[in-house]
């Protein structure tokens, strides 16, 4: 072939690696922009503050029964149960709370959930005398299943020995660590595979916003009848009033 | 009156933070250890000499002090030290791949170390090329010049070497910002690590094989044995096995320098993360050999295995590419780590004699005066590699490279097994 | 997936500094009508009298040589060009007739898409719409890659400066933008080297090999040698007996880098999502198997 003119085979070559250029960028905001909606943490060392489907913020103390502490101002702790309990129990339809005045003992029985007829004690998370009730948890159950870590906080407690009772309790990596475990431990019950149940459009389950990840119930769900011992087995209450 | 003393109180302490700053790293700038070490001895010599002979270079021109010609442009400042020395720093590619993206934790204690390497690797072989150019200081012309040479694999290579040392130094800043405690600039780059890494990978592929494709504009010159439209895959390809023999070949050689210096979960999981990487050695050495099998047929040049060229070639499969493949695989049946580590300095030699053979051996083999480098540039070669060792050792005695972030060994040591937490004590009915 | 804000800076950044730096050079491609210039040498009608080295000498500015332009005494030897000759004889045996030597002219052959414009990564080697292949010899680093490049090993390094220069024949450039002929050309007495456009020249040469069947071998050299070049070969005996290669190939160089450089944005756009594919499932695999681990 003869050729008698200036020929450049590279002449869009500029233009290409500006292409490029562009699709990096645009992959950068496509990839944040999708993990923002997923919900998903993403890689590096520090994960974020959940185990799956359940909440596990930092800044609290998590006993083994469920139950928070989280150390307020002038001496004075509030108590709570955390998401995995409000997860597994479900609608609370009442909450029976020890009044002011009242002493606390780390591991001995805190106060009540009522769900029907059935009642489902869990343990207190710290020593210590009970300074004030959340009337509003009391008057509206509901919110403890909101925001069991924010509005559904449960008793105001003056704590006698928090340094003590610190040492049995979870925070940070080791509290989300265990609540793994303890996820781990229904999906043992169930025999596999407990996500194909919250994916399910809604015929039996009532799935929340927050990207799917929220059920009511879970233990109604995976038990059916006699699901308050088990859950009770997850509080180290059974065999409790 | 009280705003302006604030203002020089201000000032005062932004000098006061400057000066302590290089107070300090006056005082990391000191050796830490023995001075007149044998390796201190003779590594100390030849930088010092060579560092003369690099200013006798500038001064006289680069006839004065090579060996390179008109007919071998190239020689082993870019035969060895870019060609090859490039090639051995894709460890760092190849272990960020497999423990940012595949996630195996499993070799994540040594993924500094290597990003380490592979960072100076770039710096000093790269940097080595500036000696080699004719006028070092219009390297910036393909950078931010007004003439990008599109067409050029040069210009591509160029590039993504000034991009991925950006990229290894993210990876690898974790590091420096431990050593100087900044918690919040090491937040800020662990974030980037993962962007970091694929934007590393992505361009790794490209220049170690942009590396081979240096080499397809010269299918005259190059015998037809190792001349293939492949050239680009094969570097590629040797890049992975390369660098994995350098990671193992260093980590044999700091294990015994930095004793003192090895976390514990390094240590104890040395001899397993060997096996690893032999495995992963000699998966790429098999699809090597392939890939030189298929090239041979393609090519269509076997008559030509019956030449001495011929027979360097069969040396160069059969010794260094399939002999390897041998050794790695009793060693890895066996379990031995001794022979892991002879077979990596066997296949790393084979590397470097394949990119000597495309760059320097099989090109232009049919001149009658071929090209053999002069003492001052193999003396100036192992300038560099002294120089960047000596980096390296520095940066090692330092900064966090074979342990983890401070903090997180520390939760490491505190990890209560899980059973533990179970049995916590509660009272109750 | 987490912060790439530095890379989205930096990408800004080189962004914004290709685009400084200027659009590629398409217009000149797709749209210029200017036909190349080139030379065609009759080996048959050169006489050996140098006048060509030494106009090209005066003519570039190059160093006196040593042995004065009209010795013959340099053709004992064979030359190739230098830093400082740009253009050199060379004498062959005349196979056909042993009386009449052949005289062999080597210099650049300033191909039609040439390699060493093609390998330059700061455009220092340009291969101008006119036609010959220049040198800027304000961008030119000296990584040498043109030499490597070239198929017929055209350009020379200055090796013994500190600040060395590449030097090759530039086909006196500037003389043709002034509407003059190359020196060369211009210096030779018996019309053995002659200018015009290409596609003049080889209708020229195709003219000569027509009406004299018997003087000349059938073939153009240059006509289809690496896609085709400027400077172009007429010869009475075959080429390979006067020193040309004939294994460089009809392929022009800068293809033989397309399919990688072809390929590169392919990687540079696919690369990446599938390794975010990969990260993403590896994490799912982990957690999956974390949780078996421990039952």
């Amino acid at each position: 072939m003869e050729v008698f003119r200036f020929v450049d085979i590279y002449a869009t070559k500029g233009i290409e690696y500006l292409i490029v250029i562009g699709f990096l960028a645009a992959f950068v905001f496509f990839t944040r922009y999708l993990a923002l909606r997923g919900g998903e943490s993403g890689t590096g060392r520090r994960a974020a503050e959940s185990v799956e489907w359940f909440r596990v913020p930092g800044e609290f103390h998590y006993h083994q029964g469920h139950g928070w502490v989280k150390a307020g101002g002038e001496g004075v702790a509030r108590v709570g149960l955390d998401d995995f309990a409000q997860k597994l129990v479900g609608r609370v339809d009442s909450i029976e709370l020890p009044p002011a005045g009242s002493k606390l003992a780390q591991g001995e029985k805190g106060w009540v959930l009522r769900v029907g007829s059935r009642a489902i004690p869990m343990l207190s998370p710290l020593d210590g005398e009970v300074v004030a009730v959340n009337e509003d948890a009391v008057r509206s159950p509901e919110i403890v299943n909101e925001d069991p870590f924010g509005k559904g906080w449960l008793l105001k407690v003056r704590p006698e020995r928090l340094a003590a009772n610190r040492t049995n309790l979870l925070t940070g990596r080791l509290a989300r660590r265990w609540t793994e475990e303890a996820l781990h431990g229904l999906r043992l019950t169930m025999g596999g595979n407990l996500g194909p149940l919250y994916q399910d459009g809604g015929t039996t389950l009532p799935v929340h916003q927050n990207g799917g990840a929220a059920v009511t119930g879970i233990a109604r769900a995976l038990y059916g009848e006699g699901w308050e011992t088990k859950v009770k087995e997850q509080f180290f209450t059974e065999g409790m009033g | 009156m009280k705003r302006k003393s604030n203002d020089t109180g201000r000032a005062r302490k932004a000098l006061h933070a400057v000066r302590e700053f290089a107070r300090f790293l006056a005082s990391e700038m000191k050796p830490k250890g023995k001075i007149w070490t044998p390796f201190n001895v003779i590594s100390g010599t030849i930088i010092v000499v060579g560092i003369a002979l690099i200013a006798i270079r500038f001064y006289l021109g680069l006839g004065a002090v090579t060996n390179l010609s008109q007919e071998y442009p190239w020689g082993i400042w870019i035969g060895f030290d870019v060609i090859t020395g490039v090639a051995f720093a894709g460890g760092a590619y190849v272990l960020t791949f497999v423990v940012h993206i595949m996630k195996f934790e499993k070799y994540e204690p040594i993924v500094r170390v290597t990003v380490l390497n592979g960072f100076l690797a770039y710096v000093f072989y790269a940097g080595a090329l500036l000696l080699d150019l004719g006028r070092p200081w219009n390297v910036v012309n393909p950078i931010i010049g007004n003439a990008f040479g599109l067409s050029s694999v040069l210009f591509l290579v160029a590039w993504h070497f000034l991009l991925y040392m950006i990229c290894e130094f993210i990876e690898f800043s974790p590091a420096v910002a431990e050593w100087l405690n900044w918690e919040k600039a090491r937040r800020v780059v662990a974030k980037m690590t993962t962007g970091a890494v694929i934007f590393g990978i992505t361009l790794s592929t490209l220049h170690q094989s942009g590396l081979g494709a240096l080499f397809l504009l010269a299918p005259a010159k190059i015998h037809p044995l190792w001349y293939s439209v492949y050239i680009p895959v094969l570097f590629f390809v040797s890049s992975i096995f390369a660098g994995l023999s350098m990671v193992i070949i260093e980590s044999t050689f700091t294990h015994k320098v930095f004793h003192d210096k090895i976390g514990k979960t390094l240590r104890a999981n040395h001899d397993e993360i060997l096996l690893g990487l032999a495995k992963g050695c000699i998966g790429a050495l098999f699809a090597y050999l392939f890939l030189k099998v298929i090239e041979l047929v393609h090519g269509g040049h076997w008559d030509l295995l019956a030449t001495p060229m011929g027979y360097w070639y069969l040396v160069e499969i059969v010794g260094f590419v399939a002999l390897p493949i041998f050794l790695f695989g009793t060693a890895i049946r066996k379990r031995s780590v001794r022979l892991v580590q002879f077979t990596s300095f066997f296949t790393a030699l084979g590397v470097i004699l394949n990119r000597l053979n495309v760059s320097v051996i099989a090109f232009k083999w049919y001149a009658p005066v071929r090209y053999y480098p002069s003492w001052i540039e193999i003396w100036v070669t192992l300038t560099v590699i002294c120089m960047e060792l000596w980096v390296f050792r520095w940066v090692v005695n330092r900064m966090p490279v074979f342990t983890e972030h401070p903090e997180a060994a520390k939760v490491e040591e505190e990890i209560i097994p899980v059973a533990e937490v179970v049995r916590w004590k509660y009272s109750g009915s | 997936m987490s912060v790439n804000r530095r890379d989205f800076l930096k990408l800004a950044g080189v962004t914004g500094c290709s685009l400084l730096a200027g659009a590629p050079r398409r217009s000149e491609a797709a749209m210029t009508s200017i036909e190349f210039y080139g030379m065609l040498i009759d080996t048959t009608k050169c006489i050996g009298c140098r006048s060509c080295e030494e106009a090209c000498n005066e003519q570039n500015g190059l160093p006196k040589p040593e042995v004065s332009f009209s010795s013959e005494s340099v053709f004992e030897t064979k030359r190739d060009t230098s830093p400082g000759a740009f253009t050199v004889l060379n004498r062959f045996s005349n196979g056909k007739n042993p009386d009449n030597p052949v005289f062999v002219r080597r210099q650049c052959l300033h191909c039609c898409q040439p390699a060493c414009a093609s390998a330059c990564l700061t455009r220092a080697m340009q291969k101008t719409v006119e036609g010959p292949v220049i040198y800027n010899k304000d961008r030119c680093m000296g990584c040498r890659y043109c030499m490597i490049a070239c198929p017929f090993d055209i350009p020379k390094f200055e090796y013994s400066s500190p600040l060395p220069y590449i030097r090759k024949c530039i086909f006196c450039y500037d003389r043709l933008k002034a509407g003059e002929r190359p020196a060369c050309v211009e210096a030779c007495p018996e019309g053995a080297s002659i200018f015009g456009t290409r596609r003049e020249l080889l209708e020229i040469a195709r003219t000569r090999i027509y009406e004299n069947p018997d003087r000349y071998v059938h073939r153009i050299y240059g006509e289809h040698e690496v896609g085709g070049t400027g400077t172009m070969y007429l010869s009475a005996v075959p080429f390979e007996e006067l020193g040309f290669r004939n294994d460089v190939g009809t392929t022009p160089y800068p293809e033989h880098t397309t399919g990688f450089l072809y390929g590169v944005p392919l990687v540079f756009v696919l690369w990446p999502s599938i390794l975010i594919g990969l990260s993403y499932l590896a994490e799912n695999g982990n957690k999956e198997r974390n949780h078996e681990e421990e039952e």
